[in-house]
């Protein structure tokens, strides 16, 4: 029994979930009252983004649905519009990746803040796909201005916090 | 690679197909998701708050960086305000008080005899798309969805989830918030200056009005700052006698307006008193004032001033009862055709700086479960 339950806490998408409540728990307090511009910080993306960098757009794809699933718990949104969300921009960030031949410091960090406007495009369609009214204005363009550069200054970090969240269970022992 | 592709293609057929499945599940409101909501919610508080007491030095510096001449600067605007509003609270407690047993007498609605239940505000939402507060309290002290809330300053928004000891509310400003309410309009007024003893006349190219205002010397002495005795009183006006008419003796029946009797009250002419008109309140988010819809554009209403204040209209099938407070009309963008103006709110609450709230526990008369 014993060995069973440590066998599920060395699993890769339960120690993701561990990280992500941290990062959720961040985001609902620290990053909740620290609005730069008015703007809300977004680590949760910033984590999904991450784990498709670190781990390729199969695995970014699965990672980002969890983390935004864990996102919609605190949110009065549908629940698993973030996780649709997030998975695509986990599996993009995984996807942009394989088209760089030598990946350098600040081609990963490129790739997240695109990846990330790209997220903070789509969740303002996506509330207004599902009903919710004037979310899409111009102010779109800010915030994921600033989420942005946000998440690519701190994309070498979080990549490597994910790339060992999410590393294989042999290779964790 | 052939199998590569298919586990992959698998895998995000998989993904797409359980957020669809879930948005609709939550769309139409099952309870499996609310319910998988609230544990989620009970069994993540505890990380949450032990992340905001190891986080708060960090926050506390960050406030000290960014806000520090703000905060100097209310607190001067504030000394300043609450001297002014000291005196004026002891009249405006004394105007409610009457106004209140007034309704009352009436038999009409007064937020007086509502219940409510006081919470802090412990967090909010952390989207930037939706602005949403979470409170302390839940369906243990009675609250429902749909409630208003509101604090000191005046209405805050509406109860839009409920657990057991947590509710979200959701605010005036969210695009999704929409309410009933009545802008309180002071019509136009002619201002007569008499001089005591003296009759004002004013005459114009073709006919001549002759107005006698009679004039009761009073003495009243008052120290409290921003009060102007008298000054909240509805304006009166009585009228002479018809000819013909008969003043009624003995006990008299309920006072008309504008009609003389034996009773000490006047009571006021309606013509004098400021019009309501109704219309649909709508929120824009943080950054944009919420705006009114829906007036109508009624020449006894006259033109809406900036500054008028807005106030819930209640009724039969609205979430929150009469005579809130809202906010006052700041801009007044006027349209063209049959549609009325369109009026932007300045709220009354600061919504920068929520901490206790009230949920009053309202619901419309329709919401309401028969008696058995």
């Amino acid at each position: 029994m014993i060995e069973r339950l440590v066998l599920l806490a060395e699993a890769r998408y339960t120690r993701l979930i561990l990280v992500g409540l941290l990062f959720l728990s961040l985001q609902t307090t620290i990053f909740n009252e620290m609005r730069p511009f008015g703007v809300s910080l977004q680590v949760m993306l910033l984590l999904a983004g991450s784990c498709g960098l670190a781990k390729g757009s199969q695995t970014g794809a699965v990672a980002g649905f969890i983390v935004g699933l864990l996102y919609d718990m605190v949110l009065t949104t549908p629940m698993g519009l973030c996780a649709a969300v997030f998975a695509v921009v986990g599996y993009l960030a995984g996807f942009v990746h394989t088209f760089v031949h030598e990946s350098t410091w600040w081609s990963r960090m490129l790739a997240s803040l695109g990846v990330s406007v790209i997220g903070m495009f789509m969740l303002p369609i996506a509330f207004t796909i599902t009903g919710a009214e004037g979310v899409l204005t111009t102010e779109v363009f800010l915030v994921a201005f600033v989420v942005a550069v946000f998440n690519a200054a701190l994309s070498l970090p979080a990549e490597w916090l994910c790339n060992w969240a999410i590393q294989d269970e042999a290779l964790a022992r | 690679m052939a199998g590569y592709s298919f586990t992959r293609r698998r895998a995000i057929l998989l993904l797409s197909l359980t957020s669809v499945l879930l948005i609709t599940l939550d769309l139409r409101g099952s309870s499996a998701v609310n319910m998988t909501r609230s544990a989620f919610g009970a069994i993540f508080r505890p990380i949450e708050s032990a992340t905001r007491v190891v986080t708060r030095p960090i926050q506390n510096t960050w406030n000290g960086i960014t806000n520090y001449n703000d905060v100097l600067a209310e607190n001067r605007r504030l000394r300043d305000l609450v001297a002014y509003d000291e005196g004026a609270t002891v009249a405006a407690i004394a105007s409610v008080r009457e106004a209140q047993e007034l309704l009352a007498l009436n038999g009409l609605p007064t937020l007086a005899g509502i219940s409510s239940c006081t919470a802090q505000v412990v967090g909010q939402s952390p989207s930037n798309f939706t602005q949403t507060v979470e409170l302390n309290r839940g369906s243990e002290c009675g609250i429902k969805v749909g409630m208003p809330v509101l604090n000191a300053a005046g209405m805050i928004g509406k109860v839009t989830d409920v657990y057991s000891k947590r509710s979200v509310v959701m605010l005036i400003t969210d695009p999704g918030y929409s309410l009933s309410v009545k802008v309180v309009n002071t019509p136009p007024t002619t201002t007569t200056t008499t001089v005591p003893g003296q009759v004002a006349a004013s005459t114009t190219s073709t006919t001549t009005t002759t107005t006698t205002t009679t004039t009761i010397p009073r003495t009243t002495t008052t120290t409290i700052k921003g009060f102007t005795p008298g000054g909240t009183a509805a304006p009166t006006t009585t009228q002479p006698l018809v000819p013909g008419e008969t003043t009624p003796t003995g006990t008299v029946g309920p006072n008309q307006p504008g009609k003389n009797t034996n009773s000490p009250i006047t009571v006021p002419a309606g013509a004098d008193l400021p019009l309501r008109e109704t219309g649909a309140l709508e929120g824009r988010g943080l950054t944009k004032n919420p705006i009114i819809r829906f007036i109508e554009n009624q020449p006894r209403f006259g033109s809406v001033a900036v500054g008028s204040p807005v106030i819930s209209s209640g009724g039969a099938t609205s979430l929150a009862p009469p005579d809130i407070v809202i906010g006052t009309v700041s801009r007044v963008v006027k349209r063209t055709g049959t549609l009325g103006p369109l009026l932007e709110v300045k709220l009354s609450a600061n919504f920068d700086n929520l901490n206790f709230v009230r949920v009053l526990l309202y619901q419309p008369i329709t919401e309401r479960p028969a008696a058995p």
